[in-house]
């Protein structure tokens, strides 16, 4: 039998219930397609040679083509699978400039200095 | 999800081989001198069509968005072939007059 549990954002109003563990999974979806596409920017901008700011701008560029390509995928309408537009722009977005660097200073290194 | 893979490990191969492309170009540049501006336009090339490429993987890869509506087709909590041994008709239900309609 298939279960998904329901979470009511709010007992006392009319607003409708969404099943929490989907959204669950959305997130998730959602935090691999960009620490993949993290890595990859970061492995680009190395080869590149992009040093100092240029990195980073280039590295909010590919997380705004992400948002893009996120939202395209979820059909332009975030209603039917998130609970707002905020979590499919912005989640995530901070959480792989770690990685991007991380990558960016070993593909340079491998590339440049090697 | 097999087909997103495969575009994923080509990009990841196309990155590379522009990688060593380019470690190439800097050992040409060391012979010649020249200072390194930029990586040479086929590898340019190279880089956009790696990235082209990891990015529609990344968007197709990681799984399908699952629709949040408890409504909907797909989030059934009862489907009818599982559940039929259990469902009994004989109940005060029936003195109901049917005024919904059901999905079967």
């Amino acid at each position: 039998m298939g279960s998904s549990e329901k979470r009511s954002k709010d007992a006392m109003s009319d607003i409708p219930t969404f099943s929490g563990e989907n959204l669950q999974k959305n997130l998730k979806v959602i935090q691999n397609s960009r620490t993949f596409l993290s890595i990859i920017a970061g492995v680009l901008a190395g080869i590149s040679g992009f040093t100092g700011l240029t990195g980073f701008v280039f590295y909010f560029v590919v997380m705004l083509i992400t948002s893009v390509g996120l939202i395209a995928k979820a059909g332009f309408s975030a209603d039917l699978y998130f609970d707002s537009w905020n979590r499919v722009l912005f989640d995530g977005f901070l959480g792989g400039l770690m990685s991007f660097v991380l990558f960016w200073t070993f593909a340079y290194d491998l590339v440049h200095i090697f | 999800m097999n087909l997103g893979f495969v575009i994923g490990v080509l990009g990841v191969l196309i990155l590379s081989h522009a990688a060593y492309s380019t470690i190439q170009y800097r050992g040409l540049l060391k012979i010649t001198e020249e200072e390194f501006t930029g990586p040479p336009l086929n590898v340019v090339v190279e880089l956009i069509v790696g990235l082209a490429l990891c990015m529609w993987a990344a968007l197709t890869f990681p799984g399908k968005f699952l629709s949040i509506h408890p409504d909907s087709d797909e989030n059934r909590a009862v489907s009818l072939p599982d559940n039929s041994d259990f469902m009994i008709f004989n109940h005060r239900g029936r003195l109901f007059p049917p005024e919904i309609t059901m999905k079967f």
